[in-house]
């Protein structure tokens, strides 16, 4: 899979959470940070993850989640990183 | 200021209604006699594990609320969105069906008091509101993943916790209007509506607060629903707008219902200075324990008690009692007993809203209170729907030897219970709730002069 592929599922999930505004997934970059562009809740970032495991069929190790980024290129990382492991 | 002198006004109401589209779709179906009592499909689910059938359950479809629910987690609903766009989205992933139904009906008692921005957001502002299940809907499905199908615990999301937790109602209430004085919830079980009232009142009418949101609500819950079946207190073999006949000979128990109800409450003077539209004065609270040690069977005493508790403090005279009236073989006449007890037979009506719409549970005394102050508005008492025939013949209490009370057979009482609407004049209306546990509140409301 590669990493445009995931930028765009991701894009696709963020614009299913109600609470992001889409205006502002319109100049999302790999650099784009969920809590300081998008102002993501820090809680709805769990609610992300769950659903990037369903989209791209994978599941997160717990103590990957804890570490993970708040910029969109760290949860595309984990994504292929999990999926080289499996 | 603390002065006992203050008196409190209800000068909102609002709420989420069995079977209903909103306050005024209640109110119209109210006064036309309505029953809003419907078979209930969760409980055909389960075949003949449920005895009882009936329900004034919410169906979030009525008040324009639709289900997400989650791809992998089979029945959980991930999230309930707002199709009328009345509560923001945030505040949306933070609660259940009850805590919806709590900030639905703030939005309607604010907008109904005219508080202004400054006013909501006070340190002098209030929330209390509280329930009596554990948000059983969302906990079941989730539960079920990770306990029988080992799922992730993240799967439930990050805000279940707070969804299921115990004042998440009152919570999410304060989050939706940024109040800044008290946010909390008291529990008694099917007095809880009313404590919580109570308890609104007594932090105005003591000066702690000067308005507040109060109230009660009940998400529906098969879980609850199943408790009370196994009891076997839930009503059935009657058509559902036949199920709830309070004081009928014929009663089989209480309809199990779900609902929120919700007063805006302030400070008499300050809502009269104001030019607020006052729809009626809370006279007094009271509220004691049976003190027996017996959690499920009324107590007669401990009612008669809540009487003088009540009378000592304000004298009333009310031309109405809004009875908690479940239609229960053991609650009806305990209850009826007491009030003529205090009241004499003559002189006043009793209504049972119940008949109508079931029992609410924890919104019951809220939902309640809501019923009596229309009543005050319409100048109309709300039926005891379904009371047909009364028993000829005393009560097995009445038989004991303990017993104290008076000594017709409910029959004798016929005329204070009317099955349709009676037109009068209303200046005062005594409402009453009771809970499992021996909880007992009282409460009077009169016009404003």
């Amino acid at each position: 899979m590669e990493r445009q592929e995931i930028f765009d599922g991701l894009l696709e999930i963020f614009r299913s959470v109600r609470q992001i505004d889409p205006e502002k997934l319109k100049n999302a970059t790999e650099e784009t940070d969920l809590v300081a562009d998008l102002n993501v809740p820090s809680t709805e970032r769990i609610n992300i993850v769950i659903k990037a495991e369903q989209v791209f069929d994978v599941q997160f190790d717990d103590d990957d989640v804890d570490d993970l980024g708040s910029k969109m290129k760290d949860l595309i990382n984990l994504i292929i990183e999990t999926k080289k492991i499996v | 200021m603390v002065s006992p002198n203050r008196k409190v006004a209800i000068v909102g109401i609002g709420g989420v209604f069995p079977n209903c589209k909103d306050l005024s779709d209640f109110k119209q179906r109210l006064f036309a006699g309505e029953s809003f009592i419907r078979e209930w499909d969760e409980t055909l689910l389960y075949g003949s594990s449920f005895r009882s059938k009936v329900s004034g359950f919410i169906d979030p479809k009525d008040i324009s609320i639709e289900t997400a629910y989650c791809s992998v987690v089979e029945g959980y609903a991930r999230e309930y969105i707002d199709t009328l766009n009345r509560i923001p989205a945030g505040n949306m992933a933070t609660s259940d069906m009850s805590a919806i139904g709590s900030m639905l009906g703030a939005l309607g008692a604010i907008e109904m008091a005219g508080w202004t921005e400054s006013e909501i957001q006070s340190e002098q502002t209030g929330v209390v509101i509280g329930t009596n299940n554990g948000g059983h809907a969302l906990e079941r499905p989730a539960w079920k993943g990770i306990f029988e199908k080992q799922q992730k615990t993240r799967l439930m999301g990050a805000h279940s916790a707070i969804r299921v937790m115990v004042y998440r109602e009152a919570a999410n209430v304060s989050g939706l209007i940024k109040n800044k004085g008290v946010c909390e919830s008291i529990g008694s079980a099917c007095a809880t509506g009313l404590g919580n009232i109570g308890y609104a009142y007594r932090l105005i009418k003591f000066g702690l607060q000067d308005r507040a949101i109060a109230g009660g609500s009940e998400g529906n819950s098969i879980e609850t629903f199943a408790g009370l079946d196994a009891m076997g207190v839930l009503s059935r073999g009657f058509n559902p707008e036949e199920s709830s006949r309070p004081f009928d000979k014929d009663r089989k128990g209480l309809v199990c219902s779900f609902g929120s109800g919700v007063v805006a409450l302030e400070e008499y003077e300050m809502a009269k200075a104001r030019g607020a539209n006052i729809l009626a004065v809370i006279d007094s609270y009271f509220n004691n324990v049976d003190g027996d040690g017996d959690l499920f069977f009324p107590s007669f005493s401990g009612q008669k008690r809540l009487w003088k508790g009540m009378l000592d403090q304000h004298p009333v005279r009310p031309d109405v009692v809004k009875v908690h009236g479940t239609s229960t073989r053991a609650g009806d006449p305990v209850e009826l007993f007491s009030v003529v007890d205090v009241l004499g037979d003559q002189g006043y009506h009793i209504s049972a809203p119940k008949s109508q719409f079931g029992h609410t549970l924890g919104a019951a005394g809220a939902i309640e209170l809501i019923t009596a102050v229309m009543m005050l508005q319409e100048q109309k008492v709300l039926p005891c729907l379904n009371a047909n025939n009364f028993n000829t013949e005393l009560e097995p209490l009445q038989r004991t030897a303990e017993w104290d009370g008076p000594n017709y057979p409910i029959n004798h009482y016929k005329h204070l219970i009317s099955n349709k609407i009676v037109e009068k004049e209303i200046n005062q209306i005594v409402c009453l709730n009771y809970g499992f546990g021996g909880a007992n509140s009282a409460m009077s409301i009169s016009k404003p002069s």
